[in-house]
């Protein structure tokens, strides 16, 4: 499963011989199949590293390695490797260029030269899941900032991209749609896109990442576990970041309990499980489900378990269950598995794809002594 | 204007169609003698508008056509009263140093221009309100226009927004900081917000070169759903209806006497 | 109510005649002195209640009372409130009016037409206030986005306004960076400002704020302490809001007969302290040590014998003091509460404070010796 996306081996850019470098020497790999958090203080040269990867920038020295090869920059080659790699920018209206919502969603894609079908069925598609199709023959300039964050993050999908990059997408969105687009990002990964994010939600991002790559004032500082990273304070501070709330939390706790500050929790159900240590744990009830069949499950199942707190997980379920009434609406899984830690039972409704995460998380909490039985409902 | 125009219930037709028949009419409205061809092309434009806008003429239209009525009025005016000094006139006088003389052939002559004027108008309203600007790009590159200069229009007209918006901003930070107490302030203010909106648009076009090829731009902007191509009709349509108005203003010379039906009013 | 600052009373607004309404019948008030927060999602008509608070919109109907007083638009109306009620813009470059950061920062105040001294004094006096005095004529094309920020903020403070309103002062700062401005504000409140502020940041704002006011589709759906309206799970999902994390597994743990539910912690050390195991006599001393802009640190903390402990630093006096010594400080963000960490683990700390900021620097061990969680010393030298 992992294999070498990008390697970038001794890359430096500046924009002109007469400034210093953005990027000083880099030499990284982006592995495939990972979550990847790209960290840094403003300034640091994170939006430079991803217009490289992308090729809009070619290093004045080094070279960058795509699937083993030096990154061909002919326009054809220039092509085929920006059908791989999508990009969403901090600022949508820096990649918003026409005037409909829909007509901006196709931009890409059109440009790559698909046909017509396939890019309306690619549009129907990221509209949908960016939940935005009701604006889809709107002018942009009738839209809100977060409303425009949403057409460009459509306009990404659209691309069916290899590899998402997506520089600060929780920036501007309220509580509610970061989640949605965290969902969207595992949903990706879940599909074998590469997902890499940069964000300054520090909190955020430590729940997400499997990967933490650091960056500091152009050079890479650190690459790797992010609980590793943390371990030293003084390296943080010095890259214009913070400790994660959590990570300080357990450091402070199981320091003054006389505990091993290993495991790392990362979310919030982590954490209560590890330090609340519950004599009795709830079951979380899975009902995988598509859109279409959502509704009828939803009320067939909740006839059994009368009373139970339910969550949604997932696009399209969110979607299909709109009308019912759901306790956890976004951030579900945390929600259900936090309610298992206090011992009582949860029904988690979600797109089959997440599945995996689901199982995933439960295991995770497992290393917290917390053995949370997920149990699929029939 | 574009919001208007994607609203259009025409906004499906052929864009080079729409303005073939405009221009035809428009030629047509100009070059017969008759100025009752004039009247029928203003009553089409009139119409096409109507159904464009789905009979609610959004006030922003109505305003245009009133000032291009009010222009007219005064050109038309100018040129009714500065008749041939050897014809009889039909009114005479001196208003401070200018002298008036008006003869039936040039009270006549302002109508039919001030008529011609107000259909011109009202037709070219009619096209731009039910074309957005991306369509009207996609004809220009079907009539193969120089393609730089088709997507230096779209692109201009998509920052002029976010220009506009960011200038918007910018005078209300400004009222925040106090900055219109006093017509000097506010001029200084005024100064302020352009300076700070031209330098966001050279940042915006810095950065939306690389967003450009981001997205794989490779130098035209493609349209997701095209407007409708030109189909035969459209010239048969516009032609013939210019031609059945050509022959009809030959015939229609002199129908209308503006300066007869003016008399009994002014006692001419 | 003699305690609200600013009062809205059924206001409605919207941008156009027959455009929907941005704000519907609003009735929110503002507490004079208190850090409010302002929360809802996105669309929910927060910019625009900033607009009508400092009256640049006129509400269609409703009325806006400022100190119990109608607002008048008349234009020395409008010219009062401005000066009384300044908006921090989200966005730094869309208030940069002048090409110097020295020019910048006069910009308010020249326009209040005030005398060429007092503009002066105000200048320097708010390029102290963000620590930007270094840049006082550094061209603002220059300066970084971090930068911008802080002149912005210095903008606004030189027209030294009685309410300061941040709409999203944090968005696009990294984290240090949003520390930083979040203590400037700490700052002002210190001095008498009453500061409002909107923020999606949910952690951030329940550590920060007072009292919330929530809006949903242009109405006030919640005004008060935090606390009830989080309680209220459905109302928080419907207002597009999330519950933060260290309310989410206080309640957790109390659930689980750890700790009881209240008093509420808003801050990690709280939580920390509430939920570890250890009952603590052991608590290190936090020395709160005030600091002018002025004081010789090195020299003040080798007389009260305070070297070698760990250093946290809280308001602009003590930066300004510090960076003329160029002595290395542990805690560079979040002074107070990382100082209080320490003494969780049983160390003692040193935190340089502003004079201003020390109520506020000392109050923060009040919910661990107040609570019966431990006592943490704190020592004011």
């Amino acid at each position: 499963m992992m294999t070498e996306l990008f390697r970038l081996e001794d890359v430096t850019f500046a924009h002109n011989p007469n400034v210093p470098p953005v990027m000083d020497g880099f030499s990284l790999t982006i592995e495939g199949g990972r979550r990847t958090a790209v960290l840094g203080a403003n300034g640091a040269g994170k939006t430079t590293l991803f217009y490289t990867l992308t090729g809009v920038h070619r290093p004045q020295k080094g070279q960058v390695l795509y699937n083993g090869s030096p990154i061909d920059y002919t326009r054809e080659g220039l092509r085929d490797l920006r059908s791989d790699v999508a990009v969403v920018l901090q600022n949508p209206d820096e990649q918003i260029f026409c005037s409909l919502v829909e007509e901006d969603v196709a931009f890409g894609p059109l440009n790559l030269g698909i046909d017509r079908d396939e890019v309306e069925a690619r549009v129907e598609k990221a509209l949908r899941d960016m939940r935005i199709s009701e604006y889809a023959r709107r002018p942009l300039q009738q839209l809100s900032g977060g409303q425009r964050k949403r057409v460009a993050i459509a306009g990404a999908l659209a691309m069916q991209p290899k590899i998402m990059i997506m520089d600060e997408p929780t920036a501007g969105l309220d509580p509610q749609a970061s989640m949605e687009v965290m969902e969207l990002a595992e949903k990706l990964r879940l599909n074998g896109v590469t997902v890499l994010i940069s964000t300054h939600d520090i909190d955020l991002v430590y729940r997400w990442a499997d990967v933490s790559d650091v960056l500091n004032k152009g050079k890479i500082e650190f690459t790797g576990d992010a609980d590793e990273f943390y371990s030293d304070p003084e390296r943080v501070y010095d890259c214009g970041l913070l400790i994660p709330s959590v990570y300080g939390m357990n450091k402070d706790v199981s320091a003054v309990n006389g505990m091993d500050a290993s495991p790392y929790p990362h979310s919030c159900s982590e954490f209560t499980a590890k330090f609340g240590r519950p004599s009795e744990v709830g079951t979380v009830y899975c009902v995988p489900v598509e859109e279409a069949e959502a509704a009828d499950r939803y009320d067939s199942v909740m006839k059994d378990m009368r009373g139970m707190c339910t969550g949604v997980y997932g696009p399209d379920v969110r979607y299909a269950l709109r009308e019912r009434d759901v306790e956890f609406r976004f951030d579900a899984v945390d929600a259900c598995f936090l309610k298992a830690v206090e011992g009582k039972d949860t029904v988690l409704f979600y797109d089959p794809i997440y599945d995996v995460s689901v199982k995933e998380q439960a295991k995770r909490l497992g290393a917290f002594g917390a053995d949370i039985r997920t149990e699929a409902v029939r | 204007m574009d919001e208007l125009a994607y609203s259009s219930r025409m906004v499906d037709w052929a864009p080079l169609g729409k303005l073939l028949l405009v221009m035809c009419l428009l030629i047509v409205g100009l070059i017969t003698e008759s100025i009752v061809v004039p009247m029928i092309t203003f009553v089409i434009g009139i119409l096409l508008m109507a159904y464009s806008t789905n009979m609610k003429i959004p006030l922003i239209l109505s305003l245009a056509i009133g000032e291009a009525i009010l222009i007219m009025i005064i050109g038309s005016g100018m040129i009714s009263i500065m008749g041939d000094p050897n014809e009889p006139a039909l009114w005479e006088g001196q208003i401070l140093w200018f002298k008036i003389h008006m003869t039936a052939t040039s009270f006549n002559k302002a109508w039919i221009i001030f008529i011609r004027a107000i259909a011109g108008v009202t037709l070219m309203l009619s096209f731009a309100s039910s074309t957005p600007i991306p369509h009207l790009a996609q004809a220009f590159r079907s009539l193969h226009f120089p393609s730089e200069i088709t997507e230096l229009i779209v692109l201009i007209y998509r920052y002029a927004f976010l220009l506009l918006e960011r200038f918007l901003v910018m005078i209300d930070a400004a009222q925040c900081r106090l900055g219109y107490n006093g017509s000097l302030t506010a001029m200084r203010s005024y100064g302020g917000a352009m300076a700070g909106t031209f330098i966001f648009s050279m940042e915006m076009a810095e950065k939306s070169e690389a967003a450009l090829a981001c997205r794989n731009y490779n130098g035209y902007f493609p349209i997701y759903r095209p407007p409708r191509k030109m189909s035969v009709m459209w010239p048969i349509v516009a032609i013939g209806s210019a031609v059945v108005l050509y022959v009809f203003g030959l015939y229609s010379v002199g129908w209308i006497d503006m300066q007869q039906i003016f008399a009994p009013l002014f006692g001419w | 109510m003699s305690d609200s600052l600013l009062r809205t009373e059924k206001v409605t607004f919207s941008y156009s005649r027959k455009g929907a309404k941005v704000l519907d019948e609003m009735d929110i008030d503002i507490p004079v002195g208190k850090k409010t927060a302002i929360l809802g999602s996105n669309g929910a008509g927060k910019s625009t209640l900033f607009s009508v608070l400092n009256a640049l919109n006129k509400p269609a109907s409703g009325k806006v009372y400022y100190k119990d007083a109608p607002m008048s638009y008349s234009h020395s109306g409008k010219i009062r409130m401005r000066s009384e009620v300044s908006i921090l813009f989200q966005n730094p470059n869309e208030m940069m009016f002048k090409p110097y950061v020295e020019q910048d920062v006069a910009y308010g105040p020249e326009n209040m037409k005030l005398p060429k001294e007092e503009v002066e004094e105000r200048v320097q006096e708010a390029l102290f206030a963000v620590g930007m005095e270094a840049y006082r004529k550094s061209p603002i094309m220059k300066l970084s986005y971090g930068q911008r920020k802080r002149v912005t903020l210095a903008g606004v403070l030189a027209m030294r306004p009685s309410v300061l309103i941040m709409d999203e002062p944090t968005a696009g700062l990294d984290p240090q960076m949003a520390y930083e401005v979040m203590e400037i504000a700490e700052q002002l409140n210190s001095s008498g400002v009453t500061v409002i502020m909107s923020s999606h940041d949910t952690d951030l704002v329940y550590s920060w704020a007072d009292e919330i006011r929530v809006l949903n589709s242009s109405k006030c759906v919640y005004s008060g302490i935090p606390e009830p309206f989080y309680e209220d799970y459905q109302l928080v999902q419907k207002a597009g809001l999330l519950m933060p994390s260290v309310y989410r597994m206080n309640r957790t743990f109390a659930n689980l007969g750890k700790c009881e539910l209240e008093p509420y912690p808003h801050t990690q050390s709280q939580l920390s302290v509430k939920i570890s195991d250890r009952c603590a006599t052991d608590f290190g001393v936090m020395n709160v040590v005030k600091v002018d802009k002025d004081t010789d640190i090195p020299a003040l903390l080798a007389s009260e014998g305070l070297e070698g402990l760990p250093i946290g630093i809280y308001g602009m006096s003590a930066r300004t003091a510090r960076n003329k010594t160029e002595m290395s400080v542990d805690f560079m963000y979040n002074g107070p509460e990382n100082c209080i960490r320490k003494c969780l683990s049983g160390e003692d700390s040193v935190l340089l404070c502003d004079p201003i900021m020390v109520d506020k620097a000392v109050s923060s061990a009040d919910f661990i010796n107040g609570n019966g969680y431990g006592k943490i010393d704190v020592r004011t030298v």
